[in-house]
């Protein structure tokens, strides 16, 4: 045989061994990991991983996670501007718990003293017990997991979103808070080239904790003259919460009218304030109703609503409509 | 553990009331600046009442033990609470004086002893020296370091939507409150229901404050809850009608004055007052 043919045999040999090495990898990996000795899982453990690490560290194999993560509130629960200004330069004791969490275990947290500028991070939502609690069944090379139920229910958001999760459970509806604010898509948990190549896709819910959205098909208004009167009902007919929905948190939405006659002159204007803070949010699937009694005769009346989140100073429009009075 | 830390607690308090504060005058002066360092947020935690409990802890555990007839752990405590009190000593310097090095190690020696009824009588003169500083610190300590100022406090204005500081919002919603009543007494019902409909958004505003301190819903039963809407309720049905019932009106006012205005100060001004005092310099 010549050299070089031997040298090919040589390496199609070790491509075969390989290729059969990944397989197995991958098999064992995805399915048979129950398989792979405890003794072994140790030896490719990464110690420092164990010790509540920056979020930062976590990313050099979640980068996906991690990039949606700094883009959500959680990952500024401390560092934001509105919440420093309520905690009157976060020396308000009571504030710690929910803002820099310890651990979340589905009651509410106790305050940490490490890393506190990371806000609501990773280790405060997945260590537990020495172990990277999540919703799967897997292994991890580099870290020690556990299955935990609790991640596919309510309950954990519950843990520091109290008042909405109250909120939640008496609707009665099954959606959970992650189903709405942490939707799934097919993906890899890890960007960790190749290695991640060896974990199949999974079902991964969007760290960014998403706002949610406000229009006229989730809040809807109905409106009718009545003589001497104006009546404006809304309904929030599909976010299984109160909105807008808060804790410590003062989001708003602004309801204004304006009442024009005939002519179009305005003749009056009123305003309504819906806020949890002050116990006037729209219940989930209950109708509310405002009265507003004309003085002048009206035609026309003009109605906005605004929402401004509980981080912010400004109004967005959620819709605006105009109400005419039916001519006889 | 959790009982016996309790237990110390209130064996510890128990010794801080015994000691009388001899004046009728009580003065609360601002704690010395080097406290700021002990509190938050120039440290972490609320260092000085961590050191508080180590030495309560101390000081209850040696007598429990002793009950127990532990003596081990009586030395051991009594030890501790030498190492801890010398070492608060050391932590603000303006309070120096405050701590008698030598009565902590007689109480010490004495719990060596093992016998209850000597270190009893030798814990007298170290619980004095905590009794003291108590008397005249702790108040103030609470006020400066524990209460949240009100004066960092902005509220909405709900008409301009803009933020006020809260005691100017005290003064404009204590103006609605003026004119309504004014307007009633004037028989002007029609510009006494429209401060009404101010005096109501506004007092709707100071709901939105309470979380900014507290974290239950709970407490807005009291001021702002269930007496005050009711009173409100009453108020609207009076200068809706179309002769209003003076009698059902004053009545009302009165429930508003009590309960939404007057018992919310009872609770939360006396502080804000002395605050006030330190913040003004
Ligand atoms: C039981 C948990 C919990 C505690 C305790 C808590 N918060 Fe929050 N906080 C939340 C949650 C959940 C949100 C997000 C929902 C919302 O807006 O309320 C939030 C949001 C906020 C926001 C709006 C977001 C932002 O960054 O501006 C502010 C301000 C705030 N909290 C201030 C406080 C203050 C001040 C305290 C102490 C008086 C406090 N919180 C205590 C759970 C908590
Ligand atoms: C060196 C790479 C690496 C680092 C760094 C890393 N992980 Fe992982 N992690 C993995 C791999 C691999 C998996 C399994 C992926 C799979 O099976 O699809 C995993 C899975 C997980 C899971 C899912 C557990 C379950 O049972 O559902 C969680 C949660 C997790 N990691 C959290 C973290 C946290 C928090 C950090 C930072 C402290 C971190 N990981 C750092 C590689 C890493
Ligand atoms: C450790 C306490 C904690 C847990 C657990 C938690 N949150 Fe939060 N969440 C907060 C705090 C605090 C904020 C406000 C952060 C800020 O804006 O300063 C917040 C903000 C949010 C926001 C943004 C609200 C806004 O006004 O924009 C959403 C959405 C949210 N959380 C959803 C969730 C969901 C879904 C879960 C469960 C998977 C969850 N949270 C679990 C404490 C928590
Ligand atoms: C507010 C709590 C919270 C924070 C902060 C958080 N997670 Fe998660 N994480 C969850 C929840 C809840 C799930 C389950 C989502 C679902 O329904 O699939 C999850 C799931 C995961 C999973 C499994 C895949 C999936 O989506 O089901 C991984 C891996 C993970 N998180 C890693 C991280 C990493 C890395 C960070 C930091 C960059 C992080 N998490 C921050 C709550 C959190
Ligand atoms: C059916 C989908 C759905 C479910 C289930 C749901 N939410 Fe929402 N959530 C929304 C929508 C849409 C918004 C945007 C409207 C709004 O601002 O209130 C929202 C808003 C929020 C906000 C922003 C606060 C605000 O300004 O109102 C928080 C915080 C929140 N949800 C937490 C939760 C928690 C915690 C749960 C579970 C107990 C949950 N949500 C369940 C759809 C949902
Ligand atoms: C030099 C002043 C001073 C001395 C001496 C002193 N204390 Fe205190 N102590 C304080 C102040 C100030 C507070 C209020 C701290 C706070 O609430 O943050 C306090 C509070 C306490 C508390 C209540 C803590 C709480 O959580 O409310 C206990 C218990 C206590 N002290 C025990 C002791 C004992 C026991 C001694 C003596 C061995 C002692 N103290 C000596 C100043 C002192
Ligand atoms: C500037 C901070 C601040 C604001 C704003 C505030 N409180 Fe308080 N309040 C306190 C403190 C501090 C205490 C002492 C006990 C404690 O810490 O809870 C207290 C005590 C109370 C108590 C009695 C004891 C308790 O905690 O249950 C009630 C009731 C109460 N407040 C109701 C309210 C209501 C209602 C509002 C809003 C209208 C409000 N407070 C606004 C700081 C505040
Ligand atoms: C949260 C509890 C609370 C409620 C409810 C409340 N107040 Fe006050 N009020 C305070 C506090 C605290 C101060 C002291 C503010 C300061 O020191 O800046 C104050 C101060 C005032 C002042 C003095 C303002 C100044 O600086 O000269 C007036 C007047 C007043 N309140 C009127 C009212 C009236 C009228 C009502 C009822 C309609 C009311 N308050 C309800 C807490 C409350």
């Amino acid at each position: 045989m010549k050299l070089s043919t031997r040298l090919l045999n040589l390496l199609t040999a070790v491509g075969c061994f390989a290729i059969a090495g990944i397989a197995i990898a991958y098999f064992l990996i995805n399915e048979k990991f129950e398989w792979i000795p405890e003794a072994a899982l140790e030896l490719v453990h990464e110690k420092e991983l164990l010790e509540r690490p920056e979020a930062k560290r976590c990313s050099e194999c979640h980068k996906d996670i991690y990039d949606a993560w700094k883009d959500s509130r959680h990952s500024i629960s401390w560092t934001s501007k509105t919440y420093i200004e309520a905690s009157e330069n976060r020396t308000k004791e009571k504030c710690l718990a929910c803002h820099i969490p310890e651990s979340v275990t589905g009651e509410k947290p106790s305050p940490r003293l490490d890393r506190r500028d990371e806000g609501i991070y990773c280790v405060s939502c997945h260590f537990i017990n020495g172990k990277m609690n999540g919703p799967y069944d897997l292994v991890a090379p580099p870290h020690p997991t556990h299955r935990n139920p609790d991640y596919v229910n309510s309950r954990f958001c519950g843990s520091c979103h109290q008042k909405t999760f109250k909120e939640w459970k008496e609707t009665g509806e099954e959606d959970t808070c992650q189903d709405c604010h942490m939707p799934r898509t097919k993906s890899r948990l890890t960007q960790k080239l190749p290695l991640s190549l060896l974990h199949k896709k999974k079902w991964v819910g969007n760290h960014k904790f998403l706002h949610g959205d406000l229009n006229d098909k989730n809040i809807l208004m109905e409106a009718e003259f009545n003589k001497k009167f104006f009546n404006v009902s809304l309904l929030n007919n599909a976010i299984p919460h109160a909105v807008p929905t808060a804790d410590n948190g003062d989001p708003r939405l602004y309801l204004y009218l304006t009442f024009f006659n005939a002519a179009g002159e305005q003749v009056d204007q009123a305003k309504e304030i819906i806020a949890p803070q002050q116990e006037t949010a729209l219940p989930f699937n209950k109708k509310v109703n405002f009265r507003y009694r004309l003085f002048d005769p009206t035609d026309q009346v003009d109605i906005v609503l605004k929402y401004q989140p509980a981080w912010s100073k400004e109004k967005d429009l959620v819709w605006e409509k105009t109400v005419r009075r039916k001519s006889k | 553990m959790h009982i016996v830390r309790v237990l110390s607690l209130l064996i510890a308090i128990t010794f801080m009331i015994s000691q009388p504060v001899h004046a009728k005058d009580m003065v609360i002066k601002e704690p010395p600046k080097s406290l700021d360092k002990l509190y938050p947020p120039q440290s972490e935690q609320p260092r000085w009442t961590q050191q508080m409990h180590k030495l309560s802890t101390h000081f209850g555990a040696v007598f429990i033990n002793l009950k127990e007839k532990d003596f081990e752990n009586v030395d051991k405590h009594a030890d501790k609470l030498v190492e801890e009190y010398k070492k608060t000593s050391e932590m603000v310097p303006e309070w120096e004086e405050y701590f008698d090095i030598k009565a902590a190690e007689a109480f010490a020696a004495a719990a060596k002893t093992h016998d209850m009824a000597k270190a009893g009588k030798a814990s007298g003169g170290l619980g004095k020296t905590c009794g003291k500083c108590h008397a005249e610190h702790q108040v103030a300590v609470w006020t400066k370091y524990h209460w949240p100022s009100f004066h960092k406090i902005k509220v909405i204005d709900p008409s301009s939507e803009k933020e006020v500081d809260f005691h100017k919002f005290m003064k404009q919603i204590s103006g609605s409150f003026k004119a309504m009543r004014v307007n009633f007494g004037e028989g002007q019902y029609g510009r006494a229901a429209k401060a009404l409909k101010a005096f109501k958004s506004e007092y709707m505003e100071l709901k939105s404050t309470c979380s900014k301190c507290h974290t239950t819903d709970d407490v807005k039963r009291f001021y702002v809850g269930g007496d005050a809407n009711k009173a409100f309720a009453g108020l609207a049905k009076e200068l809706n009608a179309e002769k209003p019932n003076p009698g059902n009106f004053w009545k009302n006012v009165g429930l508003v004055g009590k309960t939404g205005c007057k018992n919310c100060h009872l609770t939360h001004r006396t502080s804000s007052m002395i605050k006030e005092v330190w913040e003004e310099k």
